[in-house]
């Protein structure tokens, strides 16, 4: 009898098999890379109402954080200042800038301001700022060097996982309170010592189980 | 599981068909769920979910492509005090009638969303009642009324005004013989005030005050002994004998949260040495007093006059009628075991009836109150200062004015009169001859619907007001937001009303204080008020009360007239959740158990077994009633432990215009009730129609199968022997194995849960040794079972209304229920146990072994941890929770709750989705508040900083939590308590909630009595 097919079918299982392993490390590889929070949130940085540039007033003219984000060290919202934050200087500086038509309008017709949210938790994660603050979180830490940026980006995943990163291991990531809202702060050479120092001083004890940010 | 033999001793039960082993209550015992709870929604297949489950995964596939745009929206000028994302607390009243609950609110960037008790206020004391918790959702109901209108269109605030200075040139002409006003009664300072003012301006005006549930007979009675316009405050912790004659003095009353906490502190003291007060209870319907009480007789309500007068010959109080008593054995020896009780308890005993007793009851419990010595020591007489007296007098002579045309313009300042008037008065038809009729009210209702004028009123969270209490303690209605709807006030409207000008609450009610506080630093003084929410020491003081020369009046007449066997007896009584019907609309009373019956939605008409039996009715029959030619259909419903004879109907249903929630639930008994015999109709005839009707009543729901759930022994039996209770608790061993109830690592020293013994933990054992371990401890001594702890729950934790048709299928979304056993003979004197019932958060918890995707797991702290977001409601926990505190939502329950009740909802708690189980965290965010609070400020956790909603609300203070490792906590110390006790503890899940076990202190006399009958 004639022989049908090729020779090389005998070896199809094999390129079945090699090819199935090559796409299944692909599509789960993929998704592990592209579906992540890495890779869908970190990064996310939509137009605001108004283009409020934190690299200009906090790395040039070195605005505190707190100047208004001023809730953050007493509520569990760091809190986008009104309208009359704003207000306070822009009533005398840059007056006319077709910019700040968006807030000159809001202060004058009472119209809240609408910013978007950048750095957006579920729903169900009951996230805390003045907790993070009291333990010596640095704003780097999770928001990125802010004073660099143009526009607000989301630079980390803020996934569970990235959250329970630091919960497990909480050292290297505080710092002296003073230092919190310090963009430019660099842990020390010997930074287990400060962590050491830190832990001793004022222990934290993050919590790693549900019920520590799920309510 | 394992049946086990119950223990002989007491056996309780839930419901009649459980006492009798009704086929079909073993059957609900022996699903895995009950009827209804595992199968899948109406109309739809297995097969229609999965392919709506398909479509809806791939189009949240499709959805999730694009990240949603959040705004944040920050304040243009914020307001100098509100930080946002921190709650802020202030101190109002809820004024009830002529009674105040003083409050502190919570309120979140603006908007109230609990409500506390105030713990300054004598009244409340921090504790709150059933009618305080669930008043918020009242101020966002969305069917209040909107806007003003006039006859039907709208109109604005000013349109009012103008056209009531057009018509007060007429009235001010004749004096206002044409005005007519029609108050809800009230103890308010500024009310009483304007009301001065106005019939000042306009003498010849008519003012009358219409309550359809009040304590109108109470006056009258006093004034009858006493000769004077009195008002009784009663003092139940300094009481050492307690007589309640038809009363509900823990829910009812508008004092309850105060009688709370006093007979709670009698109670205590049983249980720590002291001497325990005892309860003597004499009525013909289960009330939650009633079911507190030591010794208890059935009457039906009609004789409890002859009671009355057989108890004042007994302590020989001068002046007591003559006459038979007409009660059987038992009776009698109650009667004398009571009698010598309250003579020994000179001074510490107090006699209390109902309001719904006639006035002659009230004078001759004057005539003892005073003669035993106990007025000026557990019961205060006061005159009413600042108040208006309900009077169904006034209210009839108005009615006749109307009719007769004199009265051209009526003004109904609050109440629902077309509603809840008498039905022989028609005030309806009455009104209606009114040309103008002004109705001030929080909704249109039936009343609102026939006003020419209607005004929107605000809410007391919305509203400038002041109000006295039973101590006469002056409080401050302080609002906590602007009126949503731009409502006004009685204040407001009185104010225009009576001098014609369009003043702000605020200043109305500052005007008052000015002379309450004087001028001088008035603004610090006034500040100081509004800090506290009340006027400290402001109680009016009691004036010494003596009996009249004929303080027995008519009892003789009313006992001969009610001695003998009178035919059916209808008694009336408000509802325990929508009070006289003004609460219908609110979800959270609506779907609250009753205490008593356990029904929900609904008023069936309560019989006794034996009057069931002789009328051939059963549960659910529609049975007829008549009285005095005005008939009711309603079904039936039966209650061990009621008086044979006696038909108690519940007033508060079928209400026609009251919103969504509340319409066409239930039946007018309104449509029953007579101005002849308004509380007790005697002579009544009931039938049965053959028709039948659905009630939803949770008594069978969570049913545990056949073990000693609440534990209960008298206070002699527990000084002779403090750990009573651990014998009566089946040992969390058996079968020889000797594993006794010991102490384990790092518990501290006090608990008493079982070890698992060797190979039976299916697990590792966790070891709870560092931290706090949370733990409850419920005294059912002290619980009066008066519900405040559930709706705080509701409150609290967003815990959704499903509706009657889901409560039937058991479906209900209580975290915590409270669980009413009956125990003793069902046709004779069935006595009542109540047991709240929250998640016991096991250490060794069964529902966490079978969740197949870790959803419900443990913390290190010994909570028992429902991850919302994980579930995927298999309701394998569920089926497996031997105390079935977990509860699933079968609907998306809050999909459709409009905006504006999402404004009561607590945003620190997750609003949970349909397909999710949900159940008690014990307050998982206040815990995790306090702990953050505690980090910040680096100051260690006190025990007593971490309050559960239940513990907050409780008036008896019967729920403590707290760390039980810290062994100086007050939980630790109960836990510790010889009373303490585990549920089911022989399963080994090691409960973290755990119950000490309730005292009885019967008379020695009639000990016999209650063996007999228990």
């Amino acid at each position: 009898m004639a022989q049908i097919l090729p020779p090389w079918i005998n070896r199809l299982p094999l390129f079945a098999a090699v090819g199935g392993l090559v796409a299944t490390v692909a599509v789960v590889g993929g998704i592990w890379y592209w579906g992540s929070p890495k890779f869908t949130d970190a990064g996310y940085r939509p137009i605001q109402p108004v283009p409020y540039s934190h690299r200009l007033h906090v790395g040039e003219m070195g605005l505190d954080c707190r100047y208004c984000h001023a809730s953050v060290e007493v509520s569990p919202v760091a809190n986008v200042p009104p309208t009359a934050v704003c207000m306070n200087c822009h009533k005398l500086v840059k007056r006319d800038s077709p910019l700040l038509e968006p807030i000159r309008s809001s202060a004058a017709s009472g119209h809240p301001m609408q910013w978007v949210r950048v750095h957006k938790l579920p729903d169900y994660v009951y996230f805390n700022h003045k907790v993070h603050i009291a333990a010596g979180v640095g704003c780097v830490s999770c928001h990125g060097r802010i004073d660099e940026m143009d526009v607000v980006t989301q630079m980390q995943p803020l996934s569970m996982s990235w959250c329970l990163d630091c919960h497990r291991n909480a050292g290297p990531n505080r710092r002296p309170v003073s230092e919190v809202t310090n963009m430019k702060w660099t842990p020390p050479k010997d930074a287990k010592a400060l962590a050491a120092k830190l832990e001793q001083e004022r222990p934290v004890h993050p919590p790693t189980e549900c019920s520590g940010c799920h309510r | 599981m394992k049946t086990h033999e119950v223990k002989p001793g007491r056996e309780y039960w839930r419901s009649l068909r459980q006492k009798e082993q009704d086929p079909a209550f073993l059957e609900v015992l022996h699903r895995e769920f009950p009827e209804g709870a595992s199968e899948p929604p109406d109309g739809m297949t297995r097969r229609d979910i999965l392919t709506l489950l398909g479509a809806s995964i791939s189009l949240a596939g499709l959805a999730a492509c694009r990240r949603p745009v959040h705004h944040i929206v920050p304040f243009v000028d914020p307001p100098e005090t509100v930080i946002p994302g921190v709650p802020k607390h202030y101190a109002t009243t809820m004024p009830f009638g002529r009674s105040a609950c003083g409050l502190v609110v919570e309120s979140h960037e603006g908007h109230p969303t609990k409500i506390e008790g105030n713990p300054r206020h004598p009244g409340s004391q921090g504790a709150s009642s059933v009618r305080a918790q669930a008043a918020i959702l009242n101020l966002y109901d969305p069917d209040r009324g909107q806007s003003l209108l006039q006859g039907g269109s709208v109109k604005k605030w000013p349109d009012f005004v103008a056209a009531w200075k057009e018509l007060e040139k007429g009235h001010l002409a004749d004096g206002g013989a044409g005005l007519a006003i029609l108050s809800e009664s009230f103890a308010s300072p500024t009310l009483a005030r304007l009301r001065s003012v106005l019939l000042n301006r306009f003498p010849r005006a008519t003012w009358a005050v219409w309550e359809p549930v009040s304590d109108e007979n109470v006056l009258a009675g006093l004034k009858e002994a006493t000769g004077r316009d009195l008002e009784p405050q009663y003092d139940l912790g300094r009481a050492r004998v307690i007589l309640s004659l038809d009363a509900d003095l823990f829910l009812l009353d508008p004092e309850s949260i105060r009688h709370g906490r006093g007979f709670a502190a009698g109670r205590r003291a049983g249980s720590t040495g002291g001497v325990m007060n005892r309860l003597y209870s004499v009525e013909a319907a289960y009330s939650v007093t009633g079911s507190m009480a030591d010794h208890r007789l059935r009457l039906p309500a009609s004789r409890i006059a002859g009671f009355v007068a057989a108890l004042a010959r007994a302590v020989a109080v001068p002046g007591a009628p003559p006459g038979a008593d007409g009660l059987d054995e038992r009776g009698r020896k109650f009667l004398n075991a009571l009698a010598s009780d309250l003579k020994e308890a000179r001074g510490a005993g107090l006699v209390v009836a109902g309001p719904r007793q006639p006035a002659a009851v009230h004078a001759a419990v004057a005539a003892l109150n005073i003669a035993l010595g106990n007025a000026g020591t557990t019961v205060f007489y006061r005159d009413p200062v600042h108040a208006a007296l309900p009077s169904s007098a006034s209210f009839a002579a108005l009615k006749q004015k109307l009719d007769a045309g004199a009265v051209t313009t009526l003004v109904v300042l609050g109440g629902n009169p077309v509603y809840d008037a008498p039905a022989d008065l028609k005030f309806g038809e009455a009104m209606a001859k009114a040309k103008e009729r002004i109705v001030v009210g929080d909704r249109v209702d039936e009343t609102g619907a026939a006003a020419t004028w209607f005004i929107h009123r605000a809410h007391f969270l919305e509203a400038w007001g002041d109000a006295r209490d039973a101590s006469g303690t002056l409080s401050i209605v302080q609002p906590l937001i602007l009126p949503l709807y731009d409502g006004k006030s009685d204040v407001e409207v009185l104010a225009l009303l009576g001098s014609g000008a369009d003043t702000p609450g605020y200043d109305v009610v500052r005007l008052t204080w000015k002379s309450i506080l004087g001028e001088a630093d008035f603004d610090k003084k006034w500040n100081r008020v509004l800090h506290d929410g009340l006027l400290p020491d402001s109680g009016a003081a009691p004036v010494a009360a003596s009996a009249s020369a004929r303080p027995f009046g008519d009892l003789e007449t009313l006992a001969a007239a009610n001695g003998g066997d009178n035919g059916m007896e209808i008694v009336f009584q408000p509802s325990n959740a929508v009070h006289d019907g003004r609460f219908a609309n609110n979800g959270w009373l609506q779907e609250l158990p009753d205490p008593i019956t356990k029904i929900t939605w609904d008023n069936p008409a309560l019989l006794s077994p034996k009057t069931a039996k002789s009328l051939g009715v059963a549960n659910e029959d529609i049975v007829r009633l008549e009285h005095d030619g005005r008939t009711l259909e309603l079904p039936a419903f039966i209650v061990p432990g009621q008086a044979d004879g006696t038909v108690v109907v519940t007033l508060g249903y079928g209400r026609r215009n009251v919103g969504r929630v509340g319409r066409d639930v239930g039946f007018d008994a309104y449509r029953l009730r007579g101005s002849t015999a308004p509380w007790i109709a005697t002579g009544a005839h009931v039938s049965r129609t053959g028709k039948q009707a659905m009630l939803a009543s949770t008594q069978e729901h969570g049913s545990m199968e056949g073990h000693p759930l609440v534990l209960e022994g008298t206070v002699e039996e527990f000084r002779r022997k403090p750990d009573f209770a651990q014998e009566l608790a089946e040992a969390p061993h058996e079968e020889g194995e000797a594993t006794p109830a010991g102490h384990e690592g790092g518990h501290g020293e006090s608990e008493k849960r079982g070890v698992t013994p060797p190979g039976l933990a299916l697990f590792p054992e966790k070891s709870y040794d560092k931290g706090p371990q949370w733990g409850m401890t419920i005294d059912l001594n002290t619980c009066v079972g008066c519900n405040a702890c559930v709706v705080a729950c509701q409150s609290e934790n967003n815990v959704p209304v499903v509706g009657k048709d889901q409560v039937r299928r058991s479906r209900e979304m209580h975290w915590l229920r409270l669980d009413r056993y009956f125990t003793g003979d069902p046709e004779g004197d069935a006595q009542v146990v109540v047991q709240p019932l929250p998640c016991m958060q096991c250490e060794n918890a069964p529902c966490e072994q079978v969740c197949p995707v870790a959803a419900t797991v443990h913390d290190s702290e010994g909570l028992n941890v429902m991850v919302y977001n994980r579930c995927i409601g298999t309701r394998y926990c569920s089926n497996n929770c031997p105390y079935k505190v977990r509860h699933f939502n079968f609907y998306n329950f809050t999909k459709d709750t409009p905006e504006i009740v999402k404004l009561a909802q607590n945003p620190d708690v997750t609003v949970r989705a349909r397909g999710v189980m949900e159940k008690c965290t014990y307050c998982t965010q206040r815990i995790n508040e306090a702990k953050i609070d505690a980090k910040v400020s680096g100051l260690p956790l006190q025990d007593g900083d971490i309050k559960t909603a239940c513990q907050q609300s409780c008036p008896a203070d019967a729920i403590t939590f707290g760390n039980l490792r810290d062994g100086n906590s007050k939980v630790a110390k109960e836990a510790a308590s010889p009373r303490n006790y585990s549920l089911l503890a022989e399963l080994y899940t090691r409960p973290r909630t755990t119950y000490l076990a309730k005292l009885r202190n019967p008379h020695p006399d009639l000990a016999a009595v209650v063996e007999e009958h228990g």
